[in-house]
């Protein structure tokens, strides 16, 4: 049973917009129930000439926790937690774009977490793939991320802020109870994971089963990001 | 190396070979490079380590220093990294060397600085105020491929022959004064049961490799971090580089790197425990 609401299971709030920041040329705002996020887009632009020539296209990204999303007040300046998880957003965008239709040339993503109650890394990546499609950059799926906190024989998927930290009330000082972090991006239609982070400890069964039950998680995202895609395309349509 | 660096008819070469469980060195797909491991050869630290494999040479320094806790984590000690790479001389590097090393030092703190691995309370001295915190520094003098399974070896070797000194709290007047103890009895071990290394896994061809060497790694298509512990649980998964993967190559990979990590978990902690009992001078550094 959660605290918030009954039974652990799926994203059954989240709400999911395009075209939040009308300057981006793709912009995308994501909520899972209090964890909020905002992503733009801008490029592909021209690299700076003092960068090395590539004849892909490299994609940037910048996540920032806004200073007032956490229980703690946050820093102004990237601190390192940020800087890793727009390493791995990266990461896991770099298969879905085509970066070879876009040579000599960079995607900048700019994503801030307006307020965090946990599975901010899942929700970034589907954020900022949400709106690389709303910028018409040429990709070829959407990555969609999910995070999943076990504890003990309890899988939470779309843990808040508290479930990622915490453990088992009943838990018991000399009582081991193995506990881990999952957050996977899964490239729907290809099948293809791009992104997968674990922390904890777990035995092999145990992280197999985990990781089937993220994919399960992307996948029941999925017809989310694909309705509200289709939605915002037909909004485009109706206005030209 | 970058990839470009290597001809095709080199690349084929590697990939038929992996695929017939028979690589360029005479390995198998999940047999690990012969290392040589050494403790206690850095005086001024807490505990250090040095790895010695074919190509491949890295030096771990463990430092032990009083200071602040973690904000988030104000009641227990913690882990900081440093890998320094500047001489390491390779154009394995595509990009700038910092990111290169930073991509490391993240990633093994990622790994070991967490409550699952090291029983990190014990390393508080005053609740909230004043804890122990470990500067693990890594310096690589040579390499040869797999950096970071090397790395996390030898952080593991270095884990074992750290002692922390004895430290008192003594409350004169309200003003609380640490004393630390120069007694080496009085030095406290740290437990590595729960100490993983890190299985760098590639896929090559159809199959998956452990403990790839650069030329191997640059026919890599796909390389997930696996950290597995002496119980053989996985304390951490990493899909590392550009690159997709499919589901059940994560799953083939998890078990491939399990494999490989049992006999290397058993391996090193024999060797440390030998080591440790043999308790002879060490001749020079670079000797033998």
């Amino acid at each position: 049973m959660r605290k918030d609401y009954q039974l652990p299971k799926f994203y059954d709030r989240l709400v999911c917009r395009t075209g939040a920041v009308s300057q981006a040329v793709g912009s995308a705002y994501i909520e899972l129930r209090n964890t909020k996020i905002i992503c733009a887009v801008y490029g592909p632009r021209e690299v700076a000439k003092k960068q090395e020539f590539n004849i892909q296209a490299t994609v940037a990204c910048e996540l920032k926790f806004a200073t007032f999303s956490c229980r703690r007040r946050r820093r102004h300046i990237q601190d390192s937690q940020e800087k890793e998880y727009s390493q791995i957003i990266v990461q896991a965008l770099q298969p879905v774009v085509r970066l070879d239709k876009y040579p000599k040339s960079q995607i900048d993503i700019f994503i801030t977490v307006l307020q965090n109650d946990g599975s901010v890394l899942g929700g970034a990546i589907t954020a900022a793939s949400v709106a690389l499609a709303d910028s018409g950059i040429e990709i070829f799926d959407v990555a969609i991320g999910c995070c999943l906190r076990q504890i003990g024989d309890l899988s939470l998927i779309d843990p808040t802020y508290l479930e990622e930290e915490g453990r088992l009330n009943n838990e018991e000082e000399d009582e081991i109870v193995t506990n881990a972090n999952v957050t996977i991006a899964l490239l729907p239609s290809l099948n293809q994971v791009s992104a997968l982070i674990m922390n904890g400890e777990l035995d092999v069964d145990s992280t197999q089963r985990i990781i089937k039950d993220c994919l399960e998680g992307c996948i029941r995202i999925y017809p989310v990001v694909r309705e509200c895609l289709t939605k915002s395309l037909e909004e485009k349509m109706s206005r030209n | 190396m970058s990839s470009s660096t290597l001809s095709e008819g080199r690349k084929q070469f590697i990939v038929d070979g992996v695929t017939q469980d028979c690589r360029a060195d005479g390995r198998r797909c999940i047999d690990f490079r012969r290392f040589q491991i050494e403790t206690g050869i850095v005086s001024n630290t807490n505990g250090s380590a040095r790895l010695r494999q074919y190509g491949t040479d890295v030096l771990v320094g463990i430092k032990a220093e009083i200071g602040q806790p973690k904000q988030e984590r104000s009641n227990t000690g913690h882990l900081e990294f440093y890998v320094d790479c500047s001489s390491y001389n390779t154009t394995e590097i595509d990009g700038h060397i910092g990111d290169f090393t930073t991509q490391l030092t993240k990633s093994l703190e990622r790994i070991y600085d967490s409550e699952n691995v090291l029983d990190l309370k014990s390393l508080t001295i005053i609740a909230g105020e004043q804890v122990w915190v470990l500067y693990i520094d890594a310096v690589v003098l040579e390499c040869c491929g797999n950096l970071l399974d090397c790395i996390s070896i030898a952080v593991k070797a270095a884990l074992y022959n750290t002692r922390i000194p004895g430290v008192s709290v003594n409350d004169e007047e309200g003003v609380l004064e640490l004393e630390i103890s120069d007694d080496p009895n009085d030095e406290k071990k740290l437990s590595i049961d729960k100490v993983p290394v890190i299985v760098s896994c590639n896929k090559i061809g159809h199959r998956y490799v452990v403990d790839a060497t650069q030329e191997e790694e640059c026919c890599s298509s796909g390389r997930l971090l696996i950290a597995v512990n002496d119980r053989n649980n996985i304390c951490s998964l990493q899909k590392s580089g550009t690159g997709s993967l499919d589901p059940s190559t994560i799953f083939e990979m998890i078990e491939t790197a399990r494999q490989a990590a049992v006999p290397l978990n058993q391996e090193l902690l024999q060797t440390l425990k030998r080591e440790e009992r043999s308790n002879n001078d060490k001749c020079g550094f670079f000797a033998n």
